[in-house]
């Protein structure tokens, strides 16, 4: 009996470290290849939130710009995955450690361990996605978007889509500004089309942990609201609002629209109904602010990235000429200020 | 002589329902029809809302109840869940077959369920770790197995049932759902007569109150332990299935979210019985439901995380003050050496 126990204790922790050898082994051995301490290299290093670089969604995002200052600026980059809140500080710590020169956050749930870094570091630049800079840090740049601009164009577009007038939105967490941004938005927009329209939407009950990992939730949340007559589903919320799309593909004559990035590409079981994405075109926003800082130029403070609606893809032709008009003239007016989102 | 004595007090409180208890279904019953007559397709979406968010835990709540009736606790059903959902959606990536992922998922749990019962019984381990280390294994092996970019061909969708589906609010609500759904309501009623009405229920429940007494009377006491363990992780697998096959059509990292404890909780809500676990697990749907609805209506001035909150503590006052003592198996978490 004792021989078995021995024998399975033994495998199992040979099987966890053979495990923690493929997992963990990304940043350590960088180091050896590359001195980030030196003047002709430049490193960048990535910490995502909780989840993973190819998230389908802003991790991934985030790391895809990591990947262009790569590719055409010729940094060395990296990136950690956060597996538990309590890392955040750890995981930046540890690029720090290795002397790097940008290190790019992602996530609103990193703010204070970003903040807290760049004070501890003052010679290394940090880039915070989706992080709103109270105090000006002239290492810290805060990448941030105008989530209610194109939460107000996805709105305009369900009223225009509609035929029962009434649409619904999924939300991840109302804990998370930019969620709330995007929410506020939607309705906004919705109303703009149609003041009287019938608007249902709903933020996930759990904590942070959870609120954008539960597919399950948001699917089922989504058929509610179908079954009461929603037939335009807005899914903001990673994981739970993919979830949302995915629901509502099965449902004939239904739309769903995503968010953050265009999920044509990402969620494809929603090909059905997915006729467009809120995004913020957050690629671009980090590609640029990492090259700002490597002219030594990076501005501190908040930096306001783009954002948009993505391709209708293969509802281009469904998607009447005028509503397009209509699309086109909102954001015209959107950018100009002449209208207001009410967030 | 002790196994006669255990069917007839079950029997008794089996069928010993409290004038408290009447009062409130028959209340129970006229809200839920006045809440129908109200506004229909609001609650028509509120109740089959109810039963989907149900069917995860009242599954997973059988698995517990199967092996800690005979003895096991199994802490471990949030990481067969997790698994079978898992390998479900790997068979259906790759074999585009419903049928086998569903076949595949309930044999993952099975097997899982095989394991814990090797540990908890030859190799004695204490189960609580058995069934922690099941979970953690669950989420790294998912985790790391994960390949993102995988896309399903689709999954189970509902079934309406003929004319029945055409009842006004039965109809929508319990005849026009996927077959996991379907067969999960069949399966509470079915494991329900098994363990009370029949000869395997009885040696369950033996070898779980009593398992010397069972062994006097020829009852193998282990044997019965690792069929049940392996049989009651089947409950688990479907749980799993349901979850990428039929709820969601495709897979996340960590995706079950907590439902395997929330089974347990379901399982004590219902004292360790199919029935009374399945209205625990409707109990838990309902609030989600509602929940849900409360936002939808926008009524903001109550937060909607005090609404969340609201099953667990229903959970505490029905536990304490209505359903009274919920009280385990005897020899639950207990290694029996016949020596």
């Amino acid at each position: 009996m004792k021989k078995s126990v021995l024998l399975f204790t033994t495998l199992f922790i040979v099987l966890a470290m053979l495990l923690a050898a493929c997992g963990g082994g990304g940043a350590e051995e960088a180091a050896e290849e590359a001195d980030c301490s030196s003047d002709d290299v430049f490193c960048v290093g990535l910490v995502t939130d909780v989840g993973e670089v190819d998230d389908k969604s802003f991790n991934q995002s985030a790391w895809e710009g990591v990947q262009q200052a790569g590719t055409e600026l010729g940094a060395k980059v990296e990136y950690i995955e956060t597996g538990d809140a309590k890392d955040y500080g750890a995981n930046i710590d540890l690029f720090a450690g290795q002397n790097y020169d940008v290190i790019v956050t992602v996530g609103f749930a990193l703010t204070e361990a970003t903040a807290a870094a760049a004070a501890k570091y003052p010679d290394i630049d940090f880039i915070g996605v989706d992080q709103f800079q109270g105090e000006v840090m002239d290492n810290l740049a805060g990448l941030l978007f105008p989530e209610d601009k194109a939460g107000f164009q996805a709105g305009a577009l369900a009223a225009m889509l509609t035929e029962s007038d009434t649409i619904a939105a999924v939300l991840g967490t109302d804990l998370v500004p930019p969620v709330v941004a995007f929410k506020e938005g939607y309705e906004g927009g919705a109303k703009y089309i149609n003041p009287d329209i019938n608007l249902i939407s709903t933020f996930h009950p759990g904590g942070m942990d959870v609120a954008f990992t539960d597919p399950e939730w948001g699917a089922t949340t989504a058929k509610q609201a179908i079954d009461q007559g929603a037939d335009v589903v807005f899914g903001a919320g990673g994981k739970t609002g993919n979830g949302a799309l995915i629901e509502t593909a099965g449902v004939d004559g239904a739309f769903c629209i995503g968010v953050d990035s265009d999920q044509w590409e990402t969620v494809p079981e929603a090909h059905s109904c997915l006729v467009s994405s809120a995004m913020k075109l957050i690629t671009p926003g980090v590609f640029e602010l990492v090259s700002l800082s490597k002219d030594g130029s990076l501005p501190g403070g908040n930096f306001f990235g783009q954002t948009g609606l993505a391709p209708f893809h293969d509802f281009e032709d469904q998607i009447p000429q005028e509503v397009k008009d209509k699309l086109a003239e909102i954001e015209a007016g959107l950018n100009d200020g002449s209208i207001e989102t009410g967030y | 002589m002790a196994a006669s004595t255990v069917t007839k007090s079950k029997k008794r409180s089996y069928f010993n329902v409290s004038k408290l208890g009447v009062v409130f279904s028959v209340l129970l019953i006229i809200v839920i029809v006045a809440y129908y007559f109200i506004r229909p397709q609001q609650a028509t979406a509120v109740y089959a809302s109810t039963l989907r968010q149900s069917t995860p835990l009242i599954l997973g709540a059988l698995c517990g109840l199967i092996g800690e009736r005979s003895g096991i606790i199994n802490i471990g059903i949030e990481g067969q869940m997790l698994m079978a959902a898992f390998i479900a959606f790997l068979v259906n990536v790759y074999m585009g077959n419903l049928f086998v992922a569903v076949v595949a998922g309930v044999a993952i749990g099975a097997f899982i369920g095989l394991f814990l019962a090797w540990m908890s019984i030859t190799l004695k381990m204490d189960q609580i770790i058995g069934g922690t280390i099941i979970n953690i294994l669950a989420l790294g092996l998912t985790s790391f197995f994960y390949i993102a970019g995988l896309t399903t061909q689709g999954k189970l969708q509902p079934i309406p049932l003929g004319p029945l589906a055409n009842i006004p609010l039965i109809g929508p609500v319990l005849f026009n759902n996927a077959p996991i759904t379907y067969l999960t309501i069949i399966l509470v009623f079915v494991m329900q007569f098994m363990l009370f009405r029949t000869v395997w229920g009885l040696r369950t429940r033996a070898v779980g109150e009593h398992p010397s007494a069972a062994d006097t009377v020829g009852i193998r006491v282990n044997v019965t332990r690792y069929l049940n363990t392996t049989f009651a992780g089947c409950f688990a697998g479907l749980a799993g299935a349901y979850l990428t096959l039929e709820a969601v059509g495709s897979f996340e990292r960590g995706m079950t979210n907590g439902r395997g404890f929330i089974a347990l909780a379901v399982m004590i809500f219902g004292k360790w019985t199919p029935l009374g676990a399945w209205g625990g697990a409707l109990l838990f749907g309902a609030a989600s439901a509602l929940q849900t609805q409360f936002q939808f209506l926008g009524l903001d001035f109550i937060p909607h995380q005090f609404i969340g909150m609201f099953p667990y503590v229903l959970t505490i006052v029905v536990l304490a003050g209505f359903v009274g003592r919920s009280r385990p198996p005897a020899a639950e978490g207990k290694v029996y050496d016949p020596e």
